[in-house]
């Protein structure tokens, strides 16, 4: 929220017809005039803005410093392009109008277009723009147009001079298919000074820099939005399937630093089980059970992936990295987990059922041909409860007078 | 001068730096980093360290709105002896001044800087010229050395306001 008068000096000297921005040089200028003023009077509600015009029978100045938009804007039509501009008597009157403008709390700052040669030598630029700095002015130059006879050079000294805590700016603007406010959109000039501007101008250049993202690939979204989709898909891939083939390359060096003694550390299930065979074992039982569980991550990267896919590890971190790539297939992988998850508490739910005496027996005693009574039998119920011995005991004999 | 200076600061003068409207204080030509607040701010203002600065060329022009209308008797310019102030205008209640409009006015007062004064002696002023300040431009034309930057320490006013001494007049009165 910077508090500023700022006056535009427009050039409408005879340059301004030539065709080389779109539509032409006066009609880009006068776009970016209308953008500017815009920008500047919504960031603060306090904010001034004025014009006049470097070029025809002289300095004019068309608005003094007003935070009336339409005012503003309404001045730029009808305007007549002849005669040379004249940048010094412009940026001097500019200065002049923003000393008297009315809150004297605003900032000042002079915005310039300079779209046609500049007849000055390059020391008087100098001394306005040290003039302009002593007086805390800031000074901000569009330069487009014509580039001969040191104009660019000109220019720049002009913006040292005047340079007071990087406050003022310079852009030069080629001719192009891009408009002249669209380049402005995203340079400082627009977007203020580091506060990010108003969220109008934020906006405008959000707008503006997806507009232009889009045709990235030689292709306008919104004219062809199936082989839009296609291309970006098959950039993915490929960017996924690089990434993979470095991780992988990543991961076989780091195994071989680590040898053989990798534990597996994601499933319970394989801790237990893989616990007494030796580490290699345990890892492809790993690597199975990860087959059993992603059937359908296999499935659905099957359609996409090629004959890389064959090792484990490769596929693993297929996995992963297409995660991280597709929504759809993170679920399917977070489901899957889920259901080897439920699998390792059934285990345990068993086990505690076995636990419990009278249950046992009483299956045992609904099992044809089968005596619970039968010492063997007692035998081997008395092995599988290891912890509650003295229970299986009490139990036993109750179990007999029932019988 | 030098003799009234040697008892500059009595007769119950205060500092009148209590009395800026800090909101409006400007200064034209400052340096961005040594800005007008090290040498007219309390506390920033006593450490020599901290300076003012001027930044394109050798001129300063500081302007000091106050909250209250003041009398103002004695100004104190603190600067190095080489890069100091040298020439000082003073001009009161003239609104918003720039650099090109500075001659267009007679000063009210006008003070060439000695050395002494740049360490901190007080120069008294034209006590009639400033009975009624609401707002006082200081223009620092050049400096000792003629160099392009000026530099200086620091900025105090001393003087008495106009309506402190008027209340408290009034509450004696009510008193009785």
């Amino acid at each position: 929220m910077v508090l500023e008068a700022t006056m535009i000096c427009i050039d409408n000297s005879e340059w301004m017809r030539n065709g080389d921005y779109s539509p032409n040089r006066f009609q880009a200028q006068a776009d970016a005039v209308n953008l500017i003023c815009g920008a500047k009077t919504q960031s603060n509600p306090e904010n001034t803005v004025g014009v006049l015009t470097m070029a025809g029978k002289g300095v004019r100045v068309l608005v003094t410093p007003t935070s009336d938009l339409g005012k503003i804007l309404a001045c730029m039509h009808g305007l007549e392009i002849g005669g040379e501009m004249n940048l010094a008597a412009g940026i001097q009157v500019a200065q002049l109008a923003l000393k008297h403008r009315q809150n004297k709390k605003q900032q000042q700052r002079i915005i310039v277009f300079a779209g046609s040669p500049i007849k000055h030598d390059k020391k008087l630029l100098e001394m306005i723009g040290r003039k302009l700095k002593k007086n805390s002015v800031a000074l901000d130059i569009v330069n487009f147009g014509d580039e001969d006879e040191g104009k660019p050079e000109k220019l720049e000294a002009l913006l040292a001079a005047v340079n007071n805590n990087d406050t003022s700016h310079i852009v030069h603007v080629p001719p192009g298919p891009n408009a002249l406010s669209d380049v402005l959109i995203s340079t400082p000039i627009f977007t203020g000074d580091g506060e990010g501007g108003s969220g109008f101008a934020a906006a405008a250049a959000a707008a503006a820099a997806g507009g232009v993202s889009g045709f990235d690939l030689g292709v306008d979204p919104n004219l062809d939005p199936e082989l839009a989709l296609a291309l970006r898909v098959s950039m993915e891939e490929e960017r996924a399937r690089q990434e993979a083939a470095a991780k992988k390359a990543a991961e076989e060096a780091a195994k071989q630093d680590k040898g053989g003694e990798q534990q597996p550390s994601s499933q319970d299930a394989t801790m237990t089980e893989g616990a007494s065979g030796s580490a290699s074992e345990a890892d492809n039982k790993k690597d199975d059970i990860m087959d059993d569980e992603n059937a359908l991550l296999q499935q659905a990267l099957a359609m996409s992936m090629d004959d890389t896919t064959s090792g484990h590890d490769m596929r693993d971190t297929d996995m992963s990295e297409a995660t991280a790539d597709d929504p759809d297939l993170a679920l399917a992988l977070q489901l899957s987990v889920q259901d080897s998850d439920k699998d390792s508490s059934g285990q345990t739910d068993m086990s505690k059922l076995l636990a419990d005496q009278s249950f046992v027996s009483s299956i045992i005693a609904s099992l044809p041909g089968v005596d619970p009574n039968d010492p063997s039998v007692k035998d081997l119920l008395a092995s599988m409860q290891n912890q509650s011995q003295k229970k299986d005991e009490d139990k036993g004999p109750n179990e007999e007078e029932k019988q | 001068m030098s003799a009234e200076s040697a008892n500059a600061i009595q007769r119950n003068q205060v500092d009148l730096s209590d009395f800026i409207d800090w909101s409006g204080v400007e200064c034209l030509n400052q340096s961005a980093t040594h800005s007008l607040a090290n040498a007219l701010k309390q506390g920033y203002r006593e450490d020599d360290g901290l300076l003012l600065e001027s930044d394109a060329d050798e001129q300063l022009l500081i302007y000091i709105p106050f909250t209250q209308v003041v009398k103002l008797y004695a100004l104190v310019v603190k600067g190095p002896e080489e890069e100091g102030p040298k020439t000082v205008k003073l001009f009161s209640n003239r609104e918003h001044m720039g650099f090109s409009n500075v001659n267009d006015f007679p000063p009210s007062d006008t003070a060439i800087l000695s050395e002494d004064n740049l360490k901190g002696m007080p120069i008294v002023l034209k006590y009639v010229k400033f009975q009624n300040v609401r707002s006082l431009t200081i223009f620092i034309e050049d400096n000792q050395s003629g160099s392009d930057i000026t530099k200086v320490q620091k900025i105090a006013l001393h003087g008495t306001t106009v309506e402190t001494t008027d209340m408290k007049g009034l509450k004696k009165v009510e008193d009785h």
